[in-house]
């Protein structure tokens, strides 16, 4: 297996990863299965240019140079989850799953249709950080630096949130939330608290993906949040819903199957990739309904 | 000094009715077993106390203030915790975060630590598997974990619920005694749920006896093993 192939296997990998995880934190503190998350991608993406109608983007916070650029838009993005549970959400806390998913596609359908309103359904070309498309050459491959940041940025986000959720008190009280809502309020644990605080996270992790995507296709498309959403969503749902290890080991996994099928796979059958990619999905989940690593640990004892 | 008050309670799930007008209150430091029947409203009673399920009539109050409406995370934060029933750990967490997770709610930060050595001398089990997964300890064991996550939280009253379920009775002995231990060592006041009048006249206390959401007696636990309330309360009135 070439070099090459290996990064571009863990880029698209650890972008789908990130998404996943994006998802996975939501449900597991709250049950819900938050359709919006790819539309969150989508206004975090279009954050980055000056709102118009015309074709050309012109950048608008997309300008600022990268070390201001990025806790901007991780800012943005977690405020855009956090007002979506407060206004969306937390009205409907006592709804039951089914509504809450109900809710969260209506609120992404709404947010694609400001979108749309405010820029127009055309994809637009967008020039973010170009620079980075220059290769670097790693022993015998050349690969696009992009890439190795995007490599080097996933694992350093999946380390701080594992630290993260393992040392710190918001932490704690998110794993044990997510492991038994009723009980951990019981214990003192504020629900407001740890629902925020897992939107905000979330929020922070779309805008992640939606700056890798542009700087990765240089375009910005209204429609563009939903399609990694889907992979994102399948990926929580292989990894078992609700584990956080589970969701990023799936989103590594579909995404580096993805890339090595678009390596391996004869030409002629290229272009039904995901059909190759789907057929494995379903036959993980029918040895494995409750996906890879549903949790079996925390079941009570007698 | 009355420090739970309950007032023409009524808790309803759906149609269905779980407790109707029960009034009772215990007083600061006391221990109050209740007894009764499956289905007799015991668990309910708890969880309304706890503010985990709404009153659909009536109030709680403890101290002279009110609880309804507060939500569990508030009551929590008042001084009330809970051991509920099937003990609810947190199988994923290890044991020592399982007793973490309540001293959130505490303003005496400096006090955890010293909590933590209480319930560790109480509990020695828990010291030596510290850092195990919450999830591998035995059904004992979790009841322990269950009671010192309670304790943690430093509260004034504890509601546990069916520590005996499930267990051995030589290990049922040890949980009362160590619960009555720490009691005494806290100034708790305690209201347990606890199936068998037998094992509450033992641990001694109060009792109250519930059938079919209602108390239909309340006295000395000591008195009630041989009563005929108790062949009442769960075969019926003889005729």
């Amino acid at each position: 297996m070439s070099l090459q192939l290996i990064f571009d296997a863990l880029s698209l990998g650890g972008i789908y990863a990130i998404a996943a995880l994006g998802i996975a934190l939501i449900f597991g503190v709250m049950k819900l299965v938050n359709f919006a998350h790819g539309q969150f991608i989508a206004c975090a993406v279009f954050a980055l240019i000056i709102p118009s109608t015309d074709a050309l983007a012109v950048l608008g916070l997309g300008r600022l140079p990268a070390p201001v650029l990025i806790p901007v838009l991780l800012l943005f993005g977690a405020g855009i989850a956090v007002a979506a549970e407060a206004f969306v959400f937390r009205p409907m806390r006592n709804a039951s799953p089914v509504a809450l998913m109900v809710g969260s596609f209506a609120l992404g359908v709404a947010l694609q249709n400001i979108l749309l309103v405010l820029y127009g359904g055309r994809p637009k070309a967008v020039s973010l950080w170009a620079e980075l498309g220059h290769p670097v050459q790693i022993g015998p491959a050349e690969v696009p630096l992009l890439q190795l940041i995007v490599i080097i940025a996933v694992g350093l986000i999946l380390g701080g949130l594992a630290l993260m959720l393992r040392h710190t008190r918001v932490g704690l009280e998110m794993r044990a939330a997510a492991e038994d809502f009723a009980m951990a309020r019981m214990l003192g644990v504020r629900a407001n608290r740890v629902i925020s605080g897992a939107f905000a996270l979330s929020g922070a992790l779309a805008a992640v993906v939606a700056l890798v995507l542009v700087a990765q296709t240089g375009v910005a498309d209204v429609r563009m949040g939903g399609q990694i959403m889907l992979v994102a969503f399948i990926a929580t749902v292989v990894g078992g819903m609700g584990s956080l290890s589970g969701a990023v080991a799936a989103g590594l996994g579909i995404g580096a199957a993805s890339a090595l099928l678009q390596a391996w796979l004869p030409t002629d059958a290229r272009p039904f990739r995901d059909a190759f990619l789907y057929g494995g999905v379903i036959l993980v989940l029918l040895f494995r309904p409750q996906g890879l690593f549903a949790s079996a640990g925390s079941k009570p004892r007698v | 000094m009355t420090k739970i008050g309950v007032f023409d309670l009524a808790v309803r799930y759906g149609k269905l009715t779980a407790i109707a007008n029960l009034t009772f209150s215990v007083a600061e430091g006391e221990r109050v077993f209740i007894s009764g029947p499956n289905g007799a409203g015991k668990s309910s009673l708890l969880l309304a106390i706890s503010g985990d399920v709404a009153a659909a009539h009536g109030r709680i109050e403890m101290d002279g203030e009110i609880l309804s409406g507060l939500g569990s995370e508030n009551v929590a934060r008042r001084g009330l915790s809970m051991v509920p029933e099937g003990r609810r750990i947190f199988g994923g967490l290890s044991v020592v975060e399982n007793l973490m997770v309540g001293t959130g709610l505490r303003r005496d930060r400096s006090a955890v630590a010293e909590d933590l050595e209480i319930v560790f001398d109480a509990f020695p089990i828990l010291r030596e598997r510290a850092k195990a997964s919450a999830g591998a300890l035995s059904g004992g064991q979790q009841q322990m974990l269950a009671i010192a996550r309670a304790l943690m939280t430093n509260p004034k009253v504890m509601l546990v619920d069916e520590p005996s379920l499930g267990l051995a009775p030589k290990v049922v002995d040890d949980v009362y005694d160590r619960l009555c231990h720490l009691q005494k060592l806290r100034g708790l006041t305690l209201i347990i749920v606890e199936q068998s009048s037998a094992r509450a006249a033992r641990v001694g206390g109060r009792m109250l006896l519930m059938r079919g959401g209602k108390i239909v007696a309340d006295g000395d636990a000591a008195g009630f093993a041989a009563d005929t309330l108790l062949t009442e309360a769960y075969f019926g009135e003889q005729t």
